[in-house]
């Protein structure tokens, strides 16, 4: 511990002495390992062009919140956190956070920054966060796959209907080919591709400020029914109702697949696994051709309460928007910058993909909710019951009602 | 005796200075945040006893203690069968019997964490070890879904709870036999009692202590079970698996409602208590008393 103290202030101290004398700061910032890859680049690029440096700190995806909340209480908060967005609402009202209202409103691309991030950071009408990295939902098929089945690998589908159309014919081909694919025993991932289903028609499973469950929305058994037909046809592997998402990169980069719903990080997953795949990826449809929404995930970045270098971290926040990050670092690294002004890019240009993912994201959604974990995200939640009830037992009716008392009953306990 | 006394106390005193910051001092804490509404993120709100009265008021914790006295139940005796049945076969002085007793003692040198992770995929029903087997063996077609039901999933997270501990309650099982003087067997031999005279009239009585001692460490680790189904089972399908402990973990961080936790694993702990005092009670020797 004291070697490391020692080293640390060594290097401080060299650090002072190469930027001229002039008084350099560490700080500490915690983000999660999900964002390592871009947020090493980051805080290199940061620390090399910038006097005061950063100390990144990652941490498990699963302990984030436990240990910042723990870390918080106990007095010990990092200076700077990234933090999944749908985490922004509990912080913010816990009185976690800085508000950072004014050094926001102060930036000249304020606008062009994703709103639902800025929504989600929007506690008692004052801003506790902005968008640090960002993801969005839609469709993705496998256009050899297409091709085969006779459908034309440039049209993909439009709609509920036209999906189910296509992997009943891709599924036609047999030989443990399937039309589509979804991980039936995951909640994180059907949050992520199964709300935009529901938005896209027109529906929601919550009210705008989170405090009603609004699952009796026609929407909500309109987009079950969905799954539960293609389910029923067949075209769905059966392996589908036990994937915990270990699969949703490995099964359709098996190229036995033809479409299946993912992210920014599918199409490099996907790609890493099978580089030959012809991949194609389109809007995620509602359930008439024209409707499409996405929902837009990632994290926003932050300052807690107990941060002791405020100014230097709102330095930090401001430059990751420079165009050198969003670019250079975010878009290099095949993550989507948060800026939807520097959505067309050099990278956007050879890889269009991810402009289709950048596009969605722009439209994005994301629930605003303080009890996300409890009707979301977690695996006992009463959201991948429905789900499941719905699709592979078939009773859809009963398994919307079932969670609209659930969610309720969840909401205003913790609300 | 005054003398005496003290020094007694100074004796015990390192014991009760561990206990007490270890234990006493953590089981306080863990009392006073109960009585709050203390969420992870935020400020605590005293609440008295309402955590308590929640806790009755909620399915999936009353489910949760349903299932894991049914895990408990079901997996101690499987357990013992198992075990004593591997205990009788290491007794014997034989060659190779180092070798045996060594390969059924080795699982309990893994973590139960990686044991459940190794598991997770070889159960996995595609490309799991077991499904390429049963598919040589020709006893199935395909992949096998095993954790499709909560009597599957309970059953795969079980035979990976006996594999993992079968191992450490064997060795238990085995000390207790080997305390049982020779004499003893071979007089009852010479008056003409079979083997099952013998394991019935000799081994089962004098193996008493040590069957209460392996039967209340696998019933107290019965119904703090957590990780098989953390792992294994995640839970599912449909909460048809989560354990008391399960609940408690999501309860504080996934739900971060720690006040509430606190409180279940209070009960938890009173629960756990009187079992082992039913225990105490129903296996007491005649000369205990």
């Amino acid at each position: 511990m004291n070697t490391i103290r020692k080293s640390v202030l060594g290097w401080a101290a060299l650090a002072s002495i190469w930027s001229g004398g002039a008084n350099a700061t560490e700080i500490s910032m915690w983000a999660r390992a999900t964002t390592e890859a871009y947020s090493t680049a980051m805080v290199k690029a940061f620390n090399d062009t910038h006097a005061d440096k950063v100390r990144l700190n990652l941490i498990p995806n699963e302990q984030f919140v436990a240990k910042v909340g723990t870390a918080i209480a106990g007095g010990s908060a990092p200076d700077l956190m990234s933090i999944d967005l749908i985490y922004l609402p509990i912080f913010a009202r816990g009185e976690q956070l800085a508000d950072i209202t004014a050094q926001a409103h102060t930036l000249p691309f304020y606008d062009s920054l994703s709103k639902s991030h800025l929504r989600l950071s929007t506690y008692d009408n004052k801003l506790y966060g902005l968008p640090y990295s960002a993801e969005a939902s839609f469709l993705m098929y496998d256009k050899s796959l297409f091709r085969r089945a006779g459908l034309d690998p440039e049209a993909p589908p439009k709609s509920w209907a036209e999906i189910q159309a296509d992997a009943e014919k891709i599924a036609a081909l047999g030989n443990g080919v399937y039309g589509f694919y979804f991980p039936g025993n995951t909640a994180g991932t059907n949050v992520f591709t199964f709300l935009p289903l529901i938005w896209a028609a027109g529906g929601d499973i919550l009210s705008a400020d989170g405090s009603t469950a609004t699952l009796t929305s026609p929407a909500v058994a309109a987009a079950l029914g969905f799954y539960r037909a293609m389910w029923a046809a067949k075209v769905i592997p059966p392996s589908s109702r036990n994937d915990g998402a270990e699969n949703t990169i490995a099964t359709p980069a098996s190229g036995k697949v033809g479409m299946w719903l993912g992210g920014a990080y599918t199409i490099t997953g996907v790609r890493r696994l099978s580089p030959n795949m012809e991949l194609g990826a389109t809007f995620l449809p509602g359930e008439k051709p024209g409707q499409w929404a996405s929902f837009a995930g990632g994290d926003s970045i932050a300052i807690p309460r107990g941060s002791k270098q405020p100014g230097i971290a709102w330095d930090f926040i401001r430059w990751t928007f420079s165009p050198e990050v969003q670019v250079g670092i975010l878009a290099h690294n095949n993550a989507l910058p948060v800026r939807t002004d520097l959505a067309k890019n050099e990278y956007s240009e050879k890889n269009p993909l991810y402009l289709v993912a950048a596009e969605a994201m722009a439209k994005g959604r994301t629930p605003y909710s303080f009890v996300y974990n409890d009707l979301l995200n977690s695996p006992q939640g009463p959201f991948l019951r429905m789900l499941q009830r719905a699709v592979f037992d078939g009773d859809v009716p009963g398994a919307v009602a079932e969670a609209q008392k659930r969610f309720q009953q969840i909401i205003d306990t913790g609300n | 005796m005054r003398r005496r006394g003290l020094q007694g106390w100074l004796y015990v005193a390192p014991a009760l200075g561990l206990t007490g910051v270890f234990f006493l001092w953590p089981l306080a804490m863990v009392a006073w945040i109960s009585a709050h509404n203390w969420p992870l993120i935020g400020r605590p709100r005293w609440i008295g006893w309402r955590n308590y009265v929640a806790a009755f008021d909620d399915d999936v914790f009353l489910d949760a203690i349903r299932f894991t006295v049914a895990y408990a139940a079901i997996i101690t005796p499987v357990l013992f069968v198992v075990a004593f049945g591997l205990a009788l076969l290491a007794n014997v002085e034989r060659r190779g019997v180092g070798v045996f007793r060594t390969v059924w003692f080795l699982p309990t040198s893994i973590g139960i964490s990686t044991a459940s992770v190794l598991w997770v995929w070889m159960l996995n029903g595609d490309v799991g070890v077991f499904t390429t087997i049963l598919n040589a063996l020709g006893l199935v077609h395909g992949p096998v879904p095993y954790l499709d039901s909560s009597m599957a999933a309970t059953a795969a997270a079980s035979s990976m709870v006996v594999w993992k501990t079968a191992g450490f309650t064997m060795i238990l099982l085995l000390v207790g036999l080997q305390g049982i003087p020779r004499e003893l067997h071979e007089a009852a031999r010479i008056d003409g009692a079979s083997y099952w005279q013998d394991f019935r009239h000799i081994t089962l009585p004098l193996m008493r202590r040590t069957l209460r001692l392996a039967l209340m460490l696998s019933v107290t680790g019965s119904l703090l079970v957590f990780d098989p189904f953390y792992v294994i089972t995640r839970g599912g399908p449909q909460n048809g698996t989560i354990s008391i402990v399960y609940w408690i973990y999501n309860s504080a961080f996934v739900s971060f409602r720690v006040g509430y936790a606190a409180a279940l694993a209070l009960l938890l702990l009173a629960v756990v208590l009187a079992v082992n005092l039913v225990q105490l009670v129903l296996l007491r020797e005649p000369d205990d008393a």
